[in-house]
């Protein structure tokens, strides 16, 4: 019996901005439509819709959850339809629901799609939301600590166990935005920064600084997926999915034992690998979603790129950044390109995607047959690990 | 009535006694009864083992700290008179990790590892927040 699996065949996205003028709905359109042109199928094909829950937009999320795209956009091939909420990770849930679908047999393609529009919510509003949701409303939140404040909390542990400088880990936000500067889809696109930069930039919650805080902003990106067999069907656009693993640890940050995820990375990553039958040494893009600069390292550190605590040398050597021998996330994180709540995880996959394609312009990674991804939600309550590559194993 | 602006913790029927003890000065921790875990936060079951016979233990007060964030920005207006805020995590010897801030302190003066002991505030009629300083 032949092997089969998941398959991406249409991508589409709008540049992350912060545009109030621009219509959640808009984006919306924009990119399922495109993501269906890419593919290069007949909107009817569409059997299915699962969208990525767009986090603090309410009145959105009621539209996505309730069936509103495949009657806008009359797909009337449609046969089913949900949204995925796990946070920042939820494009990985809708890809699991999608692959079920899709394994039934049932449904050829589904259309998986994104929109955030934050601009035009008071930045009061958004620093409520994130210090609310994913921490603890009776010991934590009556601290007055913020979502920064939480990352900065672990970030101090890391470099106390690691021996990480600040300079270190501020080079890991100088090689995203060398990352975002180079890519027209980022909101730093043609904006560099360098080390002064960062560690002059003003400190928000020690050891975390301005430019090392995520800029929330607007965005929106959508997939079409099918099956091996139907993506080979389409040609050289396809990309695949060899493997996946997953784990969880605590919804609360101060609860979680593996503080810096890098066991939770160490499994998902291994699980996933095993699956493709791949190593991490075979991996051409590490493309890893933590939206703080020490996930960058305790990942590679969890993957196998290097040894536990040397993650922050990789990057302050220039291994990781644009040149480097060891390219990881090309999409340039949340710090590099812009946070769109939700859809963090959604640009994660469309630029895999683009990188796998080719069509990653001054970003490309050379001769990139397979890339390991990693997103996760909340305060970095999981890792979910997946391994891509060009071609069907 | 309160004039504190800040939240109020949101308290849970199962983590009351929790805020009853530090109105009184006390730090009491959720203890099994079945399998001798200690809990924090709080919870209506054993997360270890689902017993419901849970009760409360006295902490002794003191702990270590495991982490620390000085906080300068991007906190609710209604935070920003705190500002700079000591977030910290501290271990206790009970075994549980609490989230908390630095009190009766400088930023400069805080590193991982020192020793801290509670101290409760009074925030409103009702509710009592335990604080940490150092020893």
């Amino acid at each position: 019996m032949t092997k089969s699996g998941l398959a991406i065949v249409g991508i589409a996205e709008v540049p992350t901005r912060r545009d109030p003028e621009r219509q959640r709905w808009d984006i919306l359109l924009d990119v399922c439509m495109g993501a269906i042109r890419d593919a290069g199928i007949d909107k009817n094909l569409i059997g299915a819709v699962i969208s990525n829950n767009p986090m603090a937009q309410p009145s959105m999320q009621n539209d996505m959850s309730l069936g509103k795209i495949p009657e806008v956009m009359g797909l009337k091939g449609c046969r089913d339809i949900a949204i995925c909420n796990a946070g920042g990770a939820s494009t990985t849930n809708c890809l699991r629901l999608a692959e079920q679908h899709i394994a039934s047999g049932q449904v050829d393609y589904v259309l998986i799609p994104h929109t955030t529009v934050q601009s035009d919510m008071p930045p009061q509003d958004l620093i409520n939301f994130f210090a609310t949701a994913p921490l603890d409303k009776q010991f934590e939140y009556p601290y007055g600590v913020s979502f920064n404040g939480s990352m900065g909390l672990i970030t101090q542990r890391y470099m106390y166990e690691t021996g990480a400088t600040e300079e270190e880990l501020a080079s890991v936000t100088v090689a995203l935005r060398a990352w975002g500067a180079l890519d027209p889809l980022s909101i730093f696109y043609g904006k560099t920064v360098t080390l002064d930069d960062v560690m002059n930039s003003r400190m928000i919650s020690t050891p975390l600084k301005a430019k090392e805080c995520n800029l929330l902003a607007d965005g929106g990106g959508a997939m079409v997926v099918t099956s091996w067999e139907k993506a080979r069907e389409l040609g050289d656009k396809a990309v695949y999915k060899l493997g996946h693993g997953t784990r969880f640890m605590s919804a609360t940050p101060m609860l979680r034992e593996d503080v810096f995820h890098r066991q939770a990375y160490r499994e998902s990553s291994r699980d996933a690998l095993s699956q493709a039958g791949l190593s991490i040494h075979d991996m051409d893009l590490r493309q890893i979603y933590g939206a703080y600069p020490y996930t960058q390292c305790s990942a590679l550190e969890g993957y196998g790129v290097c040894e536990d605590g040397q993650g922050a040398k990789l990057w302050a050597e220039g291994r990781c950044g644009p040149g480097g021998d060891l390219p990881c996330t090309t999409m340039g994180d949340a710090t590099g390109r812009g946070h769109t709540g939700s859809g963090v995880s959604m640009a994660f996959y469309l630029d895999s995607v683009r990188q796998l394609r080719g069509e990653a312009g001054d970003r490309q990674v050379d001769q990139c047959e397979h890339a390991i991804l990693t997103t996760s939600g909340g305060s970095v309550m999981n890792t979910c690990t997946t391994v891509f590559g060009r071609k069907p194993r | 009535m309160s004039d504190y602006k800040k939240p109020l913790p949101e308290i849970q029927p199962y983590s009351q006694p929790f805020w009853d003890g530090t109105k009184k000065g006390l730090l009491l921790i959720q203890h099994c009864n079945a399998c001798d875990a200690n809990i924090f936060y709080p919870r209506r079951d054993c997360p270890d083992c689902w017993s419901q016979d849970l009760g409360w233990i006295k902490a002794s007060g003191r702990a270590t700290v495991y982490t620390y964030s000085v906080t300068y920005e991007g906190v609710e207006q209604k935070f920003v008179e705190d500002l700079p805020i000591i977030l910290a995590w501290i271990d206790l010897p009970e075994g549980i990790r609490m989230h908390t801030n630095l009190v009766e302190c400088q930023p400069e003066d805080v590193a991982i590892g020192m020793e801290v002991e509670v101290v409760f505030r009074s925030i409103t009629e009702d509710i009592t927040l335990p604080f940490f300083r150092p020893v």
